[in-house]
């Protein structure tokens, strides 16, 4: 369904010369399960759109200053001057759409996913329109829980202090075909903006929110609205766009004397070679791998307090750490850790990174086979977690290094602070990659946790033990080490 | 008493400005409820679960406006909840942090117990908690 309405065709030939390009909010938007609505009930679903788009969808469109530019019967591409006008409209949709839905039985719910970018597009003779700037609005949409409204950071950037709601960060994605990784936010829509436009069909939409809201109706969000300009900064912080890695950056070697000394994390050289990741007891550890693990470099310890406060200092991060300079840094999202590698990366012209799940466990492993890397019993001394003996305080981790260090020779792997890695969670290892290269497609709105905590049970401290968390959310265990490529 | 009643009436005033540690009040007609499975209900793996929230509003952990907060998901915890703690994170206790309204969990056949807890800013339970009733479903073959 969604592939319906794109790829789209490149620019004529010879055209691009006299073709009319020119910067747009365009809006791409599908109906979510369109062949199996119409598998079901062919005529019935016609029928039903057609009525949506008479009565909701084509008006709102005008309403906002909208250009229909190409409709596919299941899809559409929508052109607006505004991007603020484009989301509105969208808003306006999506609501009407979730009133509709309201009374109906699930199976027969109509809904729509709708993609916001704002880019360069190229006009040609037909009206047809091309560019980048349409093909990222559509992977947007494709990509959009049914019901939502996918944004690029160019609209967010535009909107964001002009619509009251909630912006979610669902971090840079890389958008096939597109080079460079787009920002993408998701419009939580509130009552608030829909009343904005003053108008009747807004007014009964906001109604049907309310009381949905009420109800609870998936993928919406709802708040009293207050102070929107601080609402949609601190709902959605600024994600710092991907800084060119380090390797790239010319060195001056002079010049760089000048910059203060900073905590670079110690980092333990590991050979790698033959590794077993996995665990058939475990549903979320199938199936066993064996790979070839490339050598590669490993934090000594997690980051601790004083490393993440220099990138804090150099603001490069956006909290300072209150706790004891040499305890892990906790409470940290995957996009903070994203943050402070950036920051490190520049800071020390390295290339830094998470290491990847495969990564991760063949170093907690160590080269044993046991439920432990100390064995299969529990004794004091080697980890810090939940019954795992003493030194144990339930407040917080333990310092870094307090415990023995592993065959490797690292510090905390298990227990201490969940550690994130570069993969995006997947319920098992079904597909992931043959290598030990980070699993980065499918849904990255949560990332990988691994090694435990302070507060886990011992069982979660299993070199192969899985753990998973929304990738934007900072919880108070979550920290991590970081890594390099050989 | 008087003295908590106090602590509680000044930070009420505070909170929609910053996050705070400590108990966060909840409206007292706030209502957590499932909306999907249904008590007694039996069903198989995966169980779809539906969240629903009357009185207040869900949005993103980290984020502090007043009467709202996250949904967390406990299943077959029999452990009395530390009103005072952050709620924990495994797989007894699933986190929605991102303001996500429903799940798909797999569990074994059996019977199970299933509970929501609303959580501030911070995963900590509000001041009254807000929780659902704990839910018994039987998942079969």
């Amino acid at each position: 369904m969604v592939g319906e309405i794109h790829p789209f065709r490149p620019p004529p030939p010879g055209g691009r010369g006299e073709s009319k390009r020119r910067l747009a909010a365009v809006l791409a938007a599908d109906v979510v399960g369109y062949s199996r609505l119409m598998g079901v009930d062919e005529e019935g679903t016609l029928a039903r759109l057609k009525r949506i788009r008479r009565e909701l969808v084509d008006p709102t469109i005008a309403e906002h200053g909208g250009r229909l530019i190409k409709n596919t019967g299941d899809g559409a591409l929508v052109e607006f001057e505004s991007p603020v006008e484009a989301v509105r409209c969208a808003i306006v949709v999506q609501q009407g759409m979730l009133a509709r839905n309201a009374s109906l039985p699930r199976e027969d719910w109509i809904q729509f996913r709708v993609g916001i970018n704002l880019g360069d597009i190229i006009i040609d003779d037909d009206g047809d329109i091309y560019g980048d700037g349409v093909n990222i609005a559509a992977r947007l949409e494709a990509i959009a829980e049914p019901g939502g409204i996918n944004i690029s950071g160019g609209v967010y950037e535009q909107i964001k202090n002009k619509l009251v709601c909630g912006y979610q960060s669902l971090g840079d994605r890389k958008v096939k075909n597109i080079t460079d990784p787009v920002p993408i936010y998701r419009v939580l829509a509130d009552l608030a903006s829909v009343r904005k436009s003053h108008r009747p069909r807004g007014m009964l939409a906001a109604a049907a929110v309310a009381v949905l809201c009420g109800i609870a109706a998936a993928g919406w969000y709802f708040w009293p609205a207050h102070a929107p300009q601080q609402e949609a900064t601190t709902a959605a912080p600024a994600i710092p766009t991907p800084s060119p890695p380090a390797i790239s950056t010319p060195s001056p070697p002079a010049a760089e004397v000048a910059k203060p000394a900073i905590h670079e994390p110690e980092m333990v050289a590991l050979k790698g070679g033959q590794a077993v990741i996995g665990n058939n007891d475990e549903a979320s550890e199938r199936p066993v791998r064996r790979m070839t693990v490339a050598p590669f470099v490993l934090g000594k310890y997690p980051v601790t307090v004083a490393q993440w406060n220099d990138c804090a200092a150099a603001k490069g991060c956006s909290f300072t750490a209150s706790s004891d300079p040499d305890a892990p840094v906790t409470n940290v999202s995957w996009n903070d850790t994203q943050d402070y590698i950036r920051w490190l990366s520049r800071a020390t012209n390295r290339t830094y990174r998470l290491p990847s799940e495969a990564e991760w466990e063949y170093a907690a492993r160590g080269g044993t086979d046991t439920k432990w890397w100390w064995g299969n019993q529990l004794k004091p001394g080697v980890a810090n977690c939940k019954g795992c003996g003493e030194p144990y305080d339930p407040r917080q981790p333990e310092k870094v290094g307090r415990f023995l260090p592993n065959p490797l020779g690292l510090y905390d792997m298990g227990g201490g602070v969940d550690q994130w890695v570069a993969d995006c969670s997947h319920k098992d290892y079904r597909g992931a990659p043959a290598d030990a290269a980070a699993w980065t497609e499918g849904d990255c709105s949560s990332h990988v946790l691994r090694g435990g905590s302070w507060k886990s049970d011992p069982g979660y401290l299993r070199p192969s033990s899985r753990d998973q968390y929304d990738t934007s959310v900072r919880y108070v265990t979550h920290g991590f080490r970081v890594a390099r490529s050989y | 008493m008087i003295s908590r009643r106090l602590l509680l009436a000044s930070s009420a005033l505070v909170l929609p400005l910053r996050a705070l540690a400590g108990p966060t009040p909840a409206p007292k007609e706030a209502s957590l409820y499932f909306i999907a499975p249904r008590d007694g209900q039996k069903l198989k793996s995966p169980v779809t679960c539906r969240f629903g929230l009357r009185g207040m509003g869900v949005t993103h952990a980290g984020d502090s406006y007043a009467n709202s907060g996250h949904h967390h998901l406990f299943i077959d915890v029999s452990e009395p909840l530390d009103p005072d703690d952050t709620i924990p994170s495994d797989r007894n206790h699933l986190h929605f942090g991102a303001g996500q309204t429903e799940t798909q969990i797999e569990l074994a056949p059996g019977p199970h117990t299933l509970q929501l807890v609303l959580g501030d800013a911070n995963h900590v339970p509000f001041n009254p908690p807000v929780l659902s009733k704990k839910i018994k479903i039987i998942v079969v073959k």
